[in-house]
């Protein structure tokens, strides 16, 4: 008894002192805040590092910024929760970086009309909302004209968390520019159905070759499993999300889709700091190639020089807008004609992407 | 298509065979460890970070076995020494495990390792079909399938197994007999938890090569739900691993190869299966169920 | 001294011991975390803090007790008879996707109509997810820890499902949710923070479960079985009627979990309704030694740790995973204590 009243004493005692240590922590010299939130780990070669990478590029440019982080935050209520507690920390604007944070972030928004957040790859925004996308398709579409070059067995694997349209792009562009330089290609796809499961992609990515794929894509959070088993497998691998990814299958490399995040968000950040945010809020940022948001990763020893010119070489005719990734004729793989000839994809034709094009094997699941 | 479909069987099967041939030695001494989950975590998380120290995935793999059992020794206390609830402990077990191995290995995600390499069976790798589909394989996949008889040997034709089934069956009457029951469930825990260990090492070291928090993503519950459907019989496991293992796989290739079912309900097929299996073979189950285990399984409390 | 020890067996004394097991507890992740160079006292300033500092993290403490305290009590109905429920999970998605199909097959009606029926929806959605389970334990002798386990996981990607096929928001650019709900179909929120009405569906159903525990026949007949299910058997009490009933109250009380965060919280269906509210449920039932004061308590301890956790990670870089330990560890030392057998009210 006399040990119950003495704890209970001590842990009222603890709650005291660290009630206190909070409160002195708040009076800290103000900085400008920024948050961001990430859906997996921020070190997982894939999505989360790449925006990690912007944040370090916010910190490294600007010293008068405080970022403050959380990592593994669930697509679910919870990261309502972490918003509205890093605005308790001062934030002034904040990235909820993943797909499902459009409604929390909206959500928020809505609560703190002087805070400023810019969601990645949203379809709404609002007075305090803004969202960015790169179009990581254009990369991808070049990626597929080394890989379709490279490839032996004319299949290519890809290896998908959910049939989103943003997936969709990927495969898409990744196909037609395969096609483009070999019309024999094939694309198998499978879905996991989930972003990061380590162990079912490394499945999907062996039954892909087993069915003969020997180019391995893919479009899900952490992209290690599926580069490391295509390099236990001695195929090829188009690297997605970062270029960093190339040392976990050196000899199998070909290139890949990659963000940079970097220079844009330091943009932002300068921007709202400046009192300049309605540039990006109310509004649907989106940039490609020739806005720097995403870029093609460095080649592979296996692609031969004279393809890896070529491809560098659409690459500028993209930057400098000469052609334009997924311009008519277009069709679906049933044949069906979506784009006619000479026309340019629109917002929408691009964000509500809903089916394979030629030389992808079945349909999109509903 | 069979071919492939057998191969993704083997293949993905092999952490699940590990942790259910460990679950059958735990159960068979009366003893249910829902902590296995738990200790597959603990088993890819320190054969991954001791790989990365030690750039030996055979270290690697010796630390998650000795990282499985001990894990599992903590669920051995709880319910042999403390006489906890034996689900409740290993749910907490699973929840520990879950908190320890995202803290601990945290800072090992984006760590690249010298994974086990596959190993081709010099001569038999060669052979038609056969060669790729049983012969082409990692260390530790020979290892589950050569596991499985081995235990089936040490259960049913040694003095050891014949204590072990001993306590699992009749605790009393082992006791009485001047078995030290507590002893012999300590050691079954143990090892179920050792075997749990190799089977994250393979998921971590060999499979998926890289190390994410949660990675084990329910292949634990799997085991536990496939001893019974295996009626406690290592050969059994390995009948039952396969088949789980190749749904899995089966369920990836049907998409690959252009059949537009929904992923999501194809991803339930392994688990719809198990339940069915569960309950047509409830008779089965309960005439080989060791008499120890029926007080967990179907006693109330 | 006799005295005295019989006073700290006794039952007046748990919530205290408790208490004290929950320090140790602390003082263990402590020394974890000491192991690891980080500071605990820092750690858990940090904890106290996000749950604590502001009405912001006070009013999330409540939103998060919310659905635990509901899941707690599908896991507690069932284990006075001895039967473990791991199934919270399956059953609150289960009854999130039964009222999600009232809401958007009946949005047209007024919300004094729509309203209670989809928290009957919600119900009814949880309990048949209960059902299969509790039939199979019943008719079957399938282990309803096992089968509830493997339901989750069904149950979960059926959700998956409907939300990227036959239920997806036409207008969501193919994105995984169905329409919002009309405004009839949403329960309110209170004072602007998102505490919301499923609440008083907490409170309520825990005040029934200990009404009914203790004053009724069923209450009494479900405690006999708990205490000594073969003398209930001789003495007449149809356990197989028991099964099906506590397993089905307690599903839907989950079931109901679910109606109330699509309702409330979310106002549409889509994957990633619940971070594993179900299992957290079942660790607050066990916490509480099944008692339906207990889980207010203790989901309401748990609430803190969710909404303190986030706050270790901004504050500290702590990984999340901290408070996963710290719950993981309550679980074991209340596991193990002494009076892990006792049954109380």
């Amino acid at each position: 008894m006399r040990r119950t009243v003495l704890a209970l004493a001590l842990i009222g005692g603890v709650f005291g002192l660290l009630l206190a240590g909070d409160t002195a922590a708040r009076a800290q010299a103000k900085k400008f805040i920024v948050g961001f939130v990430y859906v997996g780990p921020k070190d997982d070669y894939g999505y989360n590092y790449e925006h990690d990478r912007g944040r370090k590029a916010v910190e490294a440019k600007l010293g008068s910024v405080e970022v403050l982080t959380a990592e593994n935050i669930p697509e679910t209520a919870e990261v309502e929760r972490v918003m509205e507690q890093m605005i308790q920390k001062g934030a002034k604007l904040l990235f909820p970086t993943s797909y499902g944070y459009l409604d929390p972030a909206i959500n928020v928004g809505k609560r703190h009309p002087d805070v400023v957040l810019m969601h990645a790859g949203g379809f709404k925004h609002s007075a305090n909302v803004g969202t960015y996308w790169g179009y990581i398709y254009n990369p991808m579409y070049l990626a597929g004209l080394a890989a379709g070059k490279v490839t032996k067995t004319n299949t290519i694997g890809f290896v998908a968390a959910h049939p989103i349209p943003q997936t969709l792009q990927n495969i898409n562009a990744l196909t037609y520019g395969a096609r483009s330089v070999n019309p024999k290609i094939q694309t198998r796809v499978i879905y996991t159905g989930e972003w990061c499961n380590p162990g079912k992609a490394a499945e999907a990515a062996n039954a892909l070759i087993d069915l003969g794929a020997d180019v391995l894509s893919q479009h899900q959070d952490c992209p290690r499993p599926v580069v490391e088993t295509a390099a236990k497998r001695n195929v090829f691998s188009v690297g997605y999300h970062s270029a960093d990814l190339q040392k976990f299958n050196p000899k199998g490399w070909i290139t890949g889709a990659a963000w940079n995040w970097g220079p844009l968000y330091v943009r932002i950040v300068q921007d709202v700091m400046e009192g300049k945010a309605d540039r990006w809020v109310n509004t649907h940022a989106r940039g490609g190639l020739e806005s720097g948001y995403v870029e093609l990763a460095p080649f592979g020893t296996a692609v031969p020089r004279a393809v890896q010119q070529a491809v560098l070489a659409r690459r500028k005719e993209i930057v400098d807008g000469k052609y334009v990734v997924f311009q008519g004729p277009m069709k679906d793989n049933k044949g069906t004609v979506l784009l006619k000839e000479g026309a340019k994809p629109s917002f929408d034709f691009i964000e509500k992407m809903s089916w394979y094009t030629e030389g992808v094997v079945g349909d999109v699941p509903r | 298509m069979l071919a492939s479909v057998l191969e993704g069987g083997i293949r993905a099967g092999t952490p699940i065979l590990y942790a259910t041939l460990g679950e059958v030695i735990a159960e068979r001494a009366g003893i249910v460890n829902l902590g296995v989950e738990g200790a597959i975590l603990v088993g890819a998380c320190a054969g991954f970070i001791t790989t990365a120290q030690t750039q030996s995935p055979l270290l690697g793999i010796a630390a998650a076995a000795l990282a499985g059992g001990a894990a599992s020794l903590v669920h051995a206390f709880m319910v042999v020494t403390v006489r906890a609830n034996q689900i409740a402990s290993g749910l907490a077990l699973m929840f520990l495990c879950l908190g320890v191995t995202s803290f601990v290995g945290r800072p090992y995600v984006a760590v690249k390792i010298n994974a086990v390499a596959p190993l081709a069976v010099p001569g038999l790798s060669d052979l038609p079909v056969v060669g790729r589909l049983l012969f082409s394989h990692d260390v530790l996949v020979y290892g589950a399938y050569l596991l499985a008889p081995l235990i089936w040997l040490i259960l049913f034709y040694t003095k050891w197994g014949l204590a072990l089934r001993a306590v699992g069956e009749r605790q009393a009457v082992a006791f009485a007999s001047g078995l030290p029951t507590a002893v012999v469930q300590y050691a079954a825990v143990v090892c179920g938890g050792v075997l749990a260990g190799v089977a994250g090492a393979h998921l971590s070291l060999a499979y998926a090569r890289s190390w994410v928090e949660g990675m084990s993503n329910g292949r634990g519950f799997i085991a536990v739900a496939l001893v019974i459907f295996a009626t406690w019989h290592p050969l059994r496991a390995v009948l039952g691993a396969v088949i789980f293992g190749a749904v899995f796989a089966l369920q990836l290739q049907i998409q690959a190869r252009g059949v537009a079912l929904s992923p999501y309900f194809l991803d339930m097929t392994p688990y719809l299966l198990t339940l069915v299996g569960l309950l047509l073979l409830a008779r089965a189950q309960r005439h080989t169920m060791p008499e120890g285990l029926k007080e967990v399984f179907e006693g109330l409390k | 001294m006799a005295r005295l020890a019989r006073l700290a067996d006794s039952r007046l004394l748990i919530p205290v011991r408790l208490l004290g097991l929950t320090a140790l507890a602390f003082v263990a992740v402590g020394i974890f975390l000491l192991l690891f160079g980080k500071n605990p006292l820092a750690a858990y300033r940090a904890i106290f803090a996000g749950a604590f500092g502001s009405t912001y993290g006070l009013s999330e403490v409540v939103v998060r007790a919310i659905p635990l305290m509901l899941c707690a009590a599908a896991t507690a109905i069932p284990a006075r008879i001895g039967l473990l429920n791991v199934g919270g999970e399956g059953q609150l998605h289960a009854g999130a996707m039964a009222a999600t199909w009232g809401a958007l097959t009946l949005g047209f009606l007024p919300r004094a109509a729509l309203l209670p029926g989809l928290v009957a929806l919600g119900l009814l959605g949880g309990a048949a997810a209960a059902l299969v389970p509790a039939v199979l334990r019943w008719a079957a002798g399938v282990n309803e820890t096992i089968s509830t386990l493997l339901l989750n996981y069904v149950i979960v990607l059926l959700v998956e499902y409907v939300v990227r096929g036959p239920w997806k928001d036409p207008l969501s650019y193919n994105w995984p949710f169905t329409p919002e709900f009309s405004d009839s179909a949403r329960l309110g929120l209170y004072w602007g923070t998102r505490i919301h009405a499923g609440l008083w569906f907490a409170l309520v159903a825990i005040a029934l479960f200990y009404f009914v525990l203790r004053r009724t026949r069923w209450g009494y007949e479900v405690r006999v079985i708990g205490d000594n299910p073969e003398a209930a058997v001789r003495a007449g009490i149809p356990l197989g009627r028991y099964i099906l009933l506590t397993m089905c109250a307690g599903g839907a009380l989950a079931g109901l979990a679910g109606m109330a965060e699509v309702c409330a919280i979310q106002s549409r269906l889509r994957p990633g309704i619940s971070t594993g509210f179900g299992y957290t449920g079942f660790l607050v039932s066990w916490l509480a030694l099944h008692h339906p004061l207990g889980i207010v308590a203790m989901a309401v301890l748990l609430g803190v740790l969710s909404v303190g956790g986030d706050q270790v990670q901004i504050s500290l870089g702590l990984p999340y995973a901290t408070v996963n330990i710290i719950m993981a560890l309550i679980f074991f030392v209340v596991l193990g204590s002494r009076f892990r057998a006792a049954r109380t009210a």
